[in-house]
């Protein structure tokens, strides 16, 4: 009983981070279109969380690894995945209080890891696959979005440059509105997948379903309305931001890096390698911007986003090991993750309020 | 070959070609596209129909690479 307890404790959790991720990702999957005047906000949103849901649906590669090749599943328990998607998404929130650019993806493997070593040490780990699927190409996705936005977008100038503007900016518009679904399919896919991974991996440390397993229809259709639904509503409240906070780029360039960061996202997720999309986005917006000139690249969020990336593993980690030290002074069974949910429930509505208070905007974390 | 393993080196590279040849690709492609159309609407007005006609079929051509690509791009997500 006590272990059902905990179970539906733990899939109600990653739901919730699975909404959050995509409440808060909203930003990076529709900015661009919005941008460009290549969609109106309200059709953009609409879109981008139809093609998360449908993107959810298309592959379980990234999914399988979260759940098979992070942490050994036969030494863990839910109440180790639970204390690890605490670390996750109180990192998040502290990341999103202080407008950090962090990624939800690796707070969500750091916090599993971290708890999975507080609770049964180093050999919980499989190194292989934290280093060979999560940390190599959580480096190189990025910057080979960055890459191949800024020679997509010199491609792009040379060939298609010297017409008449008017023909130019309506081309790449329509096919913003193909770029930018391909992002929010490629988004929706890969993100998706980890809530996917991490209910799949609670379920086999329950016994529900044998190790090795794949995710059950549930967990991929939960998964995939939990991210639609955060995306569709998280995009109604930075409508509000988005004419100031969004950097100014031509459809060309918003073509250039969409088309990169799905790229990336999309090839990546088929090798089933769980990435940071905001990373992977950003990385193309500033090769777009690169490929004009170097100078239209905010370099100082560049810097922010490699500060929270170098942090947000070992934050991440930490949170879900020190949650899973307190959940074990209750015991083995379901009180402590009790206590620990109304307390991070309780630490959530009041950080959203005094957020609300302040009138700060939402940062998009991945 | 130990570090290879680790660093799962072939899924990699394959998902760096993969995300060159793409997102470099269709840019490129879609590019041509535009170029066509543009060139097609230019030439029409100069009345040199020849000319415009063969802008106008390299562009839909074009334009139907990176369609063609995109279904490929789909396939081969889903087929895994």
């Amino acid at each position: 009983m006590s272990a059902d307890i905990i179970l539906v404790i733990v899939v109600a959790t990653a739901l919730a981070f699975d909404y959050t991720n995509g409440f808060h990702d909203t930003a990076n999957v529709v900015a661009t279109s919005i941008s460009t005047g290549a969609a109106r906000p309200q059709v953009a949103i609409a879109f981008a969380a139809i093609l998360n849901f449908v993107g959810a649906f298309i592959s379980i590669s990234v999914a399988a690894t979260v759940a098979k090749d992070v942490v050994d599943a036969e030494v863990i328990t839910p109440t180790i995945v639970f204390a690890g998607l605490i670390g996750a998404i109180a990192w998040n929130l502290i990341t999103w209080y202080f407008g950090l650019p962090s990624s939800s993806s690796h707070a969500l493997i750091g916090g599993v890891v971290g708890s999975a070593v507080a609770a049964v040490g180093f050999d919980a780990v499989i190194a292989d696959g934290v280093i060979g699927k999560v940390l190599i190409p959580a480096v190189v996705a990025p910057l080979l979005a960055f890459l191949v936005a800024a020679v997509a977008i010199g491609i792009s100038y040379r060939v298609a440059g010297k017409q008449r503007p008017g023909i130019v900016t309506r081309g790449y518009r329509y096919g913003q509105i193909v770029s930018g679904g391909l992002l929010a399919l490629a988004h929706g896919t890969n993100d998706a997948q980890k809530t996917m991974g991490v209910i799949t991996l609670a379920l086999i440390a329950n016994g529900t379903l044998a190790p090795e397993s794949d995710p059950p229809s549930w967990v991929i259709f939960s998964a995939a309305t939990a991210i639609a639904l955060g995306t569709y509503s998280g995009g109604w409240r930075i409508i509000k931001t988005t004419g100031t906070r969004i950097i100014k780029m031509d459809a060309a360039q918003g073509f250039s890096a969409q088309g990169a960061g799905a790229a990336v996202i999309l090839a990546s997720t088929h090798y089933g390698f769980p990435l940071s999309t905001t990373h992977v986005i950003n990385g193309g917006v500033m090769g777009a911007g690169a490929g004009k000139r170097l100078s239209a690249v905010r370099w100082g969020v560049a810097g922010n986003i490699f500060v929270a990336w170098l942090l947000t593993l070992p934050a991440a980690a930490a949170i879900g090991g020190l949650t899973y030290g307190f959940t074990r002074i209750f015991g083995t069974g379901a009180l402590g993750p009790i206590l620990v949910t109304l307390m991070a429930l309780s630490l959530i509505v009041a950080a959203f309020a005094r957020r609300a208070q302040r009138g700060a905007p939402v940062e998009a974390t991945g | 070959m130990m570090l290879a393993t680790i660093l799962h080196t072939e899924e990699l590279l394959s998902t760096m070609v993969a995300a060159v040849v793409a997102g470099i690709g269709v840019t490129f492609a879609f590019s041509v596209g535009i170029w066509g159309a543009g060139q097609f609407v230019e030439l029409s007005r100069n009345e040199r129909p020849v000319a415009a006609a063969a802008a106008g079929i390299v562009g839909a051509l074009a334009l139907a690479c990176v369609v063609a690509a995109l279904a490929i791009g789909i396939l081969v997500m889903t087929d895994k």
